[in-house]
């Protein structure tokens, strides 16, 4: 007696074709007419977003929907905390939650491919002809939380804040003191740098710091080379296989060898 | 009399005859009709509207980007008159000084956001709608590469200003990309386009933007547009006159016969 799926959906397209073309209004002029209404409002609002953004700001000041453009790129700033649009907000955010290094491609590639394997294949796992909401609330509250998490992510990259050089530098004496640096000038110089020249915004030290980008933890990187070693990578970090990193040899060699013996007297406490 | 109709005959002919050529030899005047004098559901409304909204930021996307495109210069090579990079220069001056260039820029900038959430809100209403079912899977799956592409267009038009938050947000982004296991760094390495992100990285991410993105999601966009015409678009599933719904096909028999309403399923009601 039970007939198979396809054989219902056949039947159920069938009398769906049917109803439209003996009960149904034609696609011109009469949807045409919602759509190209709808169509409308969508240019005006893409031209009163235009106009808002470009009255309310003056080139690099910022207006309610930002500024016209920020200064010019500029590999050697250290200072400036890296945002993407607001569409990659969630993105963002998950790499706030999988900071360590082992983990960092969690965020990064395992939960959107996971996203967009269940989207792609919605229809297929999804094989109930039941089309009302109210009768699929497995897929209701599936999807409910999906958008639920999605905004709460987004909301939390929006408003996410990274700690700023000038915070992180009273972390200084208590690194020092904890990785005995405290009576070595040249390294309690080089931690100051380290905590202004934004190296915590990827890498974490003593608890500090984003762990962005998969990169290392760093307090006791002191136990794997010396000071010198420290300075040639920070150099040019992609003569070490290390294309991620960008080089930090503008900084002078005075201040590069402050960070190595920073980095050599790190030893993990 | 008569010799007015010849001449009606005439102009008719004289008007038809090269569409008949045409027609016979592409059949696009019979597409034409095809897609506009098609019935569609005859409960559809506005939450139907949200497909051919989409359409339209991306023809404005499409628009303001030609434009754009005819005065941005993809280099990061410094502008002697400036003292600024050329990239970054040439957006200055479409934002300043080209005649309604601020609005061309504007669009686009605000266009791409306009065009991501109505994206998302089309594929929610598909979703309240189980519009995705059964025979509209691969209408679906277009959508979602839909989807996909999009945001990748978003994420390399993001560099084009060249500007600090460009700059810093696709170093971020080309080192999530190297976090992939396996292909990762290979990737980063081809999006960075060698150690440092400059005038090659700049071209590269320009070309993706305008030359294979686009033209990837046109094709999609097509494939997705055939597919809504040709399957037709779902109506309301709490609808009560919705196209395919359910009838009493054969009148019960027993005490109950008297009682269900004559007529033929699909009756004009």
């Amino acid at each position: 007696m039970a007939r198979d799926l396809g054989e219902l959906n056949r039947e159920d397209f069938a009398r769906y074709k049917d109803d439209v073309k003996k009960e149904g209004k034609s696609f011109f002029p009469r949807a045409l007419f919602h759509d190209t209404v709808m169509s409308l409002v969508v240019v005006c609002v893409i031209v009163a977003l235009a106009a808002i953004w470009y009255f309310d700001a003056d080139g690099v000041k910022s207006g309610i929907l930002g500024p016209w453009y920020t200064e010019p790129a500029d590999p050697a700033t250290t200072s400036f905390v890296p945002r993407p649009d607001w569409y990659f907000y969630f993105l963002f955010y998950l790499l706030r939650i999988f900071k360590w290094p082992e983990t960092v491609f969690i965020a990064t590639v395992g939960i959107p491919t996971i996203a967009l394997i269940l989207l792609i294949g919605l229809p297929f796992y999804d094989r109930r002809r039941e089309r009302r909401p109210s009768r699929r609330p497995v897929a209701m509250v599936a999807a409910v939380l999906t958008v639920l998490s999605m905004a709460v992510l987004t909301w939390k990259g929006a408003t996410a804040k990274e700690a700023l050089g000038s915070e992180l530098v009273a972390f200084v004496p208590e690194w020092a003191q904890e990785q005995g640096f405290a009576d070595d000038p040249q390294a309690v110089k080089g931690a100051e740098l380290f905590a202004q020249s934004g190296c915590l915004n990827c890498h974490t030290y003593l608890g500090q710091g984003a762990g962005n980008l998969g990169a290392p933890d760093l307090s006791s990187i002191g136990q794997t080379n010396e000071a010198t070693y420290f300075v040639r990578y920070l150099t040019n970090p992609a003569a070490f296989g290390n294309t991620v990193m960008g080089s930090y040899a503008y900084l002078g060699q005075e201040n590069l060898d402050a960070l190595g013996a920073f980095l050599a007297a790190s030893k993990g406490g | 009399m008569a010799k007015k109709s010849k001449r009606g005959t005439l102009v008719e002919t004289a008007v038809l005859a090269p569409l008949d050529w045409v027609d016979e030899r592409t059949a696009a005047v019979r597409g034409t009709k095809w897609f506009l004098f098609r019935n569609v559901p005859r409960d559809i409304s506005w939450a139907q509207t949200l497909g051919s909204a989409t359409l339209t930021a991306f023809i404005v996307q499409t628009l303001t980007g030609v434009i754009l495109a005819m005065y941005y210069e993809p280099s990061s090579s410094i502008n002697p008159t400036t003292g600024k990079p050329v990239a970054y220069s040439s957006i200055e001056a479409i934002t300043n000084d080209l005649t309604l260039g601020w609005l061309v820029r504007g669009m686009h900038r605000w266009g791409a956001s306009v065009f991501i959430i109505l994206l998302f809100l089309h594929m929610g209403r598909v979703f309240l709608f189980g519009a995705y079912k059964y025979p509209r899977e691969l209408t679906w799956i277009t959508g979602v590469f839909i989807l996909v592409t999009g945001m990748l267009l978003g994420f390399t038009g993001y560099l084009l200003p060249w500007d600090q938050t460009a700059y810093w947000a696709t170093v971020v982004g080309i080192n999530l990309n190297g976090t992939a296991p396996f292909l990762g760094p290979w990737l980063a390495q081809f999006l960075a386009t060698g150690p440092e992100i400059g005038s090659e990285t700049l071209a590269k991410w320009y070309s993706l933007h305008m030359l294979v993105l686009p033209g990837a999601i046109i094709g999609l966009i097509g494939v997705h547009i055939y597919l809504v015409t040709r399957l037709g678009v779902v109506s309301p599933p709490w609808s009560g006159e919705r196209a395919g719904r359910e009838r009493a096909e054969a009148a019960p028999t027993g005490a109950r016969a008297g009682l269900v309403r004559g007529g033929t399923s699909g009756g004009g009601k």
